[in-house]
């Protein structure tokens, strides 16, 4: 983890800086933590975010986070961060609209209904408290060594996880080789029950599911020139367990006329190996910084992505920065992804309607405002993005009257943070 | 957890990249004035990039990216 505000702050001017580093560059290089220790002689910084996410019609959160980070003498980093999410809105069930109006009940046996040609939502509510630890230690003039703990918990989820990266600077710190591991043991636990895959949902089991997620990380980068910085990363993740999504339902369709008849209960695979290649690079202009990242991304549901991520730093002067920020992001269905299922048709063995796991693409523009006014000590710092997600609204095996609708709306969601860091 | 020998071969390859690109350029220490800037790094703002990492993992069926730590969260 790092410091984020000594080194987060707009930078002096190009020849200014190369003054006052000239030699000392080399020894604040060679030391990792080092140049934020001597920023100020800063031991311990706070941090305070609140995110304010909002989707259009759907789902609603606020999550205040609380960050402190020690610096110790030796570059020693400790940090401690606690988080509270509120939850509230409605996601898709899975269910398909219909021509008539439309009752449900959600797990807790609360009935809705739903407009004709609308598609079907599930109200929730929910809380979510975590608490993240990291300590990250250097060992001599090459290796550095952090270890992250995780603890969270929402009323039918929790989960407890560990995680360790080593890092080995080579080639006089021009190269840096990360290799990293993760553990998390979460637990599952429905509320109503667990119902059975692609069931009715009547019949429901009560208790706890396992879940339990290891991870790899292998990890490059390289400073290419006094300007460029660029590296790889490659992750790997296997899941095992209850990877179903409980409260996610598909309607059963009339073949013909395609109104919903019935529905059951969303079913996935215990198992899911993801992968992902991700490429960065920073680039310091003349006075602006680039930043861009490529993602690609695959799994054995057969699910694959590709993400583009670019932000441009233009800092205004040496309090202040403004940072735009563009990301696209698009992703293949799972290969048991469907909108619905035919009445009187034999069932897969596996299915979901989970719009999340079909064809998708996010398009999210935003921006950055950093600044600190005298007598004030720290950063306030406001971000605001517009995320825009669209699926396959007109799927080729939409039946009847499914094909008068739109199966997969337009989410227009908008994020903005609020953040405010000090040092003393 | 299972790791086929091909995908390391697959890792590695990937991973030689930006050594391939490098070639044998250096930088030498005293021209590291603008690597040494706090905002050359890849994540500059660590809790924006983990409040972003947790808005997409709920949003989308992707994660992974230069942290190995996975789970936590029941959103998807």
């Amino acid at each position: 983890m790092q410091l984020e505000t000594p080194d987060d702050t707009p930078a002096p001017p190009q020849s200014a800086l190369r003054e006052r580093l000239g030699t000392a560059a080399l020894a604040l290089l060679l030391v990792p933590g080092a140049a934020a220790a001597a920023d100020s002689g800063a031991k311990t910084q706070i941090d305070y975010t609140t995110l304010l996410y909002g989707e259009q019609g759907r789902a609603q959160v606020v999550e205040p986070i609380l960050r402190a980070t020690r610096l110790f003498s030796d570059g020693q980093l400790l940090s401690l961060q606690l988080g509270f999410d509120s939850i509230t809105g409605a996601s898709p069930s899975g269910a398909l609209p219909s021509g008539r109006v439309q009752t449900q009940t959600s797990p807790s046996g609360h009935v809705t209904t739903v407009p004709a040609g609308e598609i079907p939502t599930t109200s929730f509510v929910d809380r979510r408290t975590g608490l993240d630890g990291e300590w990250q230690k250097p060992f001599g003039q090459r290796f550095t060594s952090t270890i992250g703990v995780h603890a969270s918990t929402e009323k039918d989820y929790d989960s407890l996880g560990v995680n360790g990266k080593l890092s080995v600077d080579l080639m006089q710190h021009l190269f840096t080789v990360t290799v990293g591991a993760g553990y998390s043991d979460d637990s599952v636990s429905p509320v109503g029950g667990t119902p059975a895959g692609l069931s009715d949902g009547t019949v429901v089991t009560h208790g706890a599911n396992a879940k339990r997620v290891s991870s790899a990380l292998l990890g490059v980068s390289r400073v290419l020139s006094r300007r460029w910085l660029v590296g790889v990363d490659v992750t790997r993740f296997e899941e095992n367990g209850y990877l179903t999504e409980p409260y996610k339902v598909l309607s059963l369709v009339d073949q013909v006329t395609g109104s919903p008849l019935d529905q059951v209960t969303d079913k996935r695979p215990s198992t899911r190996s993801r992968t992902s290649v991700l490429f960065s690079s920073v680039y310091h202009l003349t006075d602006d910084v680039v930043y861009g990242t490529y993602r690609y991304y695959t799994d054995s549901w057969k699910v694959r992505s590709n993400t583009l991520d670019f932000s441009y730093r233009h800092d205004l002067d040496e309090n202040r920065y403004f940072e735009p920020h563009v990301r696209l992001y698009k992703q293949t269905a799972a290969d048991f992804f469907t909108v619905g299922l035919v009445v009187g048709q034999p069932l897969p063995e596996f299915a979901t309607s989970d719009y999340r796991l079909g064809p998708l693409t996010t398009f999210t523009l935003g921006a950055t405002y950093a600044f600190h006014f005298d007598p004030v000590p720290g950063q306030l710092k406001l971000r605001v993005d517009y995320i825009r997600q669209q699926g396959d609204g007109s799927p080729a095996n939409a039946v009847g009257v499914q094909r008068n609708f739109d199966l997969a709306p337009t989410v227009n969601t908008v994020s903005a943070v609020v953040g405010y860091s000090f040092k003393f | 957890m299972k790791v086929s020998a091909k995908w390391w071969l697959r890792a590695g390859v990937v991973l030689a990249f930006p050594g391939v690109l490098a070639g044998c350029a250096t930088v030498k220490p005293w021209d590291r004035d603008l690597l040494a800037e706090g905002r050359m790094r890849f994540n500059p703002c660590p809790m924006l990039h983990s409040i972003d990492e947790h808005i997409y993992f709920s949003k989308e069926a992707s994660m992974g990216g230069q942290d190995a730590a996975g789970g936590g969260c029941g959103c998807n």
